[in-house]
């Protein structure tokens, strides 16, 4: 799946954390936490996983994280990423469960 | 008194700053205005639209919008260190989206930078003690600059202008080919904007057409990086003839600290501008912040300034051609430009 528009989801508020897709060449995640000391390397696990299964090959996802826990790491990846795709109509959406 | 409680019973609303059809409209405006005073701002006239945060009949928070660039950020001493400043900046973010502005650009005070870095913002260029220019992608001028590194050309003496070309005149032609000749590469880059008289599209081909002898030469488009409303908002207000010295720092680092290096360029190139007040300064301005050691660790850029041509007794320059055209004093206006200028204009007259 190809990042072909901008889009975001989450806000800044805390506990909460606000994601933004845009096109690039290749994946590349850059990740801005308040919890980054203690907690950067699990939320790397978990957005790096929520891209795999969402099979992600393209794009730039830029994360502010204001101590978020996994599942709502996951809930927005996964909806600005697909916001951000134009494979609305053939996503398998069992895989998202 | 908890944070909870603090920020319980607050409105956000969008405040068109110009609207001034009724009292509330007023009201607002005034206490803007005062709030950004309290944080020693003045209320930019480019900012067209505020989000405001209001407690009962109170703005205690504000950020203005102008296009994709967010300035006038102001929060009531009052309710200062607690998540205000997040919320109130998140909906500002989602407000700015909802127009078509994701790529957004943030002018702060440089004591406020960290506060920013915590709403996705980064820092691109800092003007101590003044102001700094952030914008909320962390590889946004990084990923520009990638580009324009596929475009570098070797040599040892390369070259830049950066030129509105409202429109392209004999002048400029002649910068040109003297920058050429002196260069082993030249990089121009036409003012991306349509805050001109001729729009970019137009601007772009004359440059192009007008300069399509010159063999040793790249023709860009300039970015929102290179004399942009975000780096440069004054540039396109000409007529104010107040040249703000920060905000023209912030235009010439950005040059001086990413776009030279990128494309190795070592000199650049600008008329002496005797007419606009505003070039004028700008050209001043240029020395110090391309060339002086302490404003940057990037390397130098050498500033070359070249007399501008004649016309007789009058010194070509795009806003003489535009004062001909607006007297209507077509033949004089053919003197002053190259005939792929006046192709278009004749084509254009009426």
């Amino acid at each position: 799946m190809k990042i072909v528009q901008e889009a975001t989801a989450g806000t800044l508020e805390s506990s909460d954390l606000l994601v933004k897709v845009q096109p690039n060449q290749g994946l590349e995640v850059v990740i801005n936490s308040d919890v980054n000391k203690q907690f950067g390397d699990q939320i790397r696990k978990v957005v790096d996983n929520t891209l795999q299964t969402l099979n992600v090959t393209d794009g730039l996802v830029i994360i502010d994280d204001k101590g978020a826990l996994d599942c709502a790491i996951k809930a927005r990846v996964e909806c600005a990423v697909l916001r951000g795709s134009d494979e609305m109509k053939t996503l398998d959406w069992s895989k998202l469960l | 008194m908890s944070d909870f409680a603090e920020l319980s019973g607050i409105d956000y609303l969008v405040v068109n700053i110009n609207a001034v059809n009724s009292d509330n409209a007023l009201h607002d405006r005034e206490q803007i205005v005062q709030l950004l005073k309290l944080s020693d701002l003045n209320l930019d006239p480019n900012v067209t639209y505020f989000i405001v945060a209001k407690k009962g009949d109170s703005v205690i928070g504000c950020a203005g919008l102008d296009h994709n660039i967010i300035k006038c950020v102001a929060i009531h001493p009052d309710y200062q260190g607690n998540q205000l400043n997040l919320i109130l900046m998140d909906k500002t973010i989602k407000y700015a989206q909802d127009r078509g502005y994701f790529h957004l650009f943030l002018y702060t005070k440089p004591e406020n930078e960290p506060i920013f870095r915590g709403c996705g913002f980064y820092p691109i260029v800092t003007i101590k003690g003044v102001v700094v220019l952030m914008e909320n992608s962390p590889v946004g001028i990084k990923q520009y600059c990638k580009q324009l590194t596929l475009q570098r050309k070797s040599g040892s003496k390369i070259g830049a202008i950066v030129m509105n070309a409202n429109p392209f005149t004999k002048g400029h032609q002649y910068l040109v080919d003297y920058a050429a000749k002196q260069c082993d590469w030249l990089h121009l880059f036409v003012v991306n904007e349509d805050a001109s008289r001729f729009s970019f599209a137009d601007r772009f081909k004359l440059v192009k057409e007008g300069t399509a002898g010159v063999a040793n030469i790249t023709v860009h488009p300039s970015s929102e990086y290179i004399i942009s409303k975000a780096t440069f908002p004054t540039y396109f207000l000409k007529e104010r003839a107040k040249i703000d010295q920060a905000y023209m720092g912030v235009d010439l680092l950005i040059f001086r600290n990413y776009i030279a290096p990128a494309l190795q360029i070592t000199h650049r190139f600008v008329g002496t501008e005797p007419y606009s007040e505003v070039t004028h300064a700008y050209n001043e301005a240029m020395r110090y912040w391309l060339q002086d050691a302490g404003v940057s660790s990037a390397p130098a850029v050498r500033l070359v300034e070249i007399e501008r041509i004649k016309e007789g007794d009058n010194i070509i320059s795009a806003s003489l051609v535009r004062n001909l055209l607006d007297a209507k004093q077509y033949d004089r206006v053919k003197t002053l430009v190259p005939s792929t200028t006046w192709n278009y204009l004749a084509k254009h007259l009426n």
